[in-house]
């Protein structure tokens, strides 16, 4: 039973980044946070595709970060290409640091804890988002 | 066990709380996108989350930019529409929210019976 929910991102989570980005007296409706739902899910939709063309072209079957980063630059979405190429650096070193660590440490608890760690809280300090990714500063 | 203190900083993010996006609902997201997606890594759906983020704040301000022109304080999804249809980079949006912009009706457009 697929719920429709699950193509959309939470309204929560989205509407959160959306009031952050905005001044404090900032309003928004909740329909816009419905269509910044569908843009999101449409804008992973869309790079996801060109990735795993690229994928299929290059007879691999694991799409990685890579592959997102380079599909971000071939629909014309420089600045997030590069900041994500940043970023998936930083990720990977971090990747590596933690397996050197439970090397060290000689067990093998930690291995499964990427898919549950949050890794999508990690800012590494690497994306400027102060203008680095939009081409017209708004006034 | 694992000692915190060391990567803490990178945790935490130092931003005022942590807005990440859930990376299985991404994942779901990116299997639906094509037939072709079979496999993906585990950073993918963490790179998307942070590309996601940027996403959204590029799109946000630049709605927020219509609705200032529109002289309001609450955004409306039609502020968001006109933010895809300016930026030539969302083009690939324009499909999605062209029935919002279509639903636009300007009070200037309408014919004024005398």
């Amino acid at each position: 039973m697929t719920d429709e929910h699950d193509k959309l991102l939470p309204i929560a989570n989205v509407g959160r980044i959306m009031k952050q980005i905005l001044p404090p007296h900032a309003k928004i409706s909740k329909e816009a946070k419905e269509r910044m739902q569908e843009c999101a899910s449409e804008f992973i939709s869309f790079i996801t595709s060109e990735a795993s063309d690229r994928c299929h072209k290059e007879n691999r079957k694991t799409l990685n970060g890579d592959d997102i980063c380079w599909a971000l630059c071939s629909v014309g979405l420089d600045n997030y290409s590069e900041a994500m190429l940043r970023y998936l650096q930083k990720l990977r070193e971090y990747e590596r640091q933690r397996a050197n660590q439970s090397n060290q440490v000689s067990t093998g608890e930690d291995k499964d804890e990427t898919s549950t760690t949050n890794w999508a809280t990690f800012d590494f300090g690497i994306l400027d988002r102060r203008g680095s990714t939009s081409s017209g500063k708004p006034s | 066990m694992r000692q915190p203190g060391a990567y803490s900083k990178l945790v935490s993010g130092g931003k005022s709380g942590p807005h990440s996006l859930p990376l299985a609902r991404i994942k779901k997201i990116m299997k639906n996108s094509s037939d072709e997606v079979k496999m993906i890594s585990g950073e993918a759906p963490i790179v998307f989350s942070k590309a996601c983020e940027l996403f959204i704040e590029e799109l946000t301000k630049r709605a927020w930019i219509m609705t200032l022109q529109a002289k309001r304080r609450t955004m409306q999804k039609e502020d968001v529409a006109s933010a895809v249809i300016d930026t030539d980079i969302f083009d690939f949006l324009v499909n999605l929210v062209s029935h919002d912009s279509a639903n636009t009706v300007r009070e200037s457009d309408q014919p004024q019976e005398s």
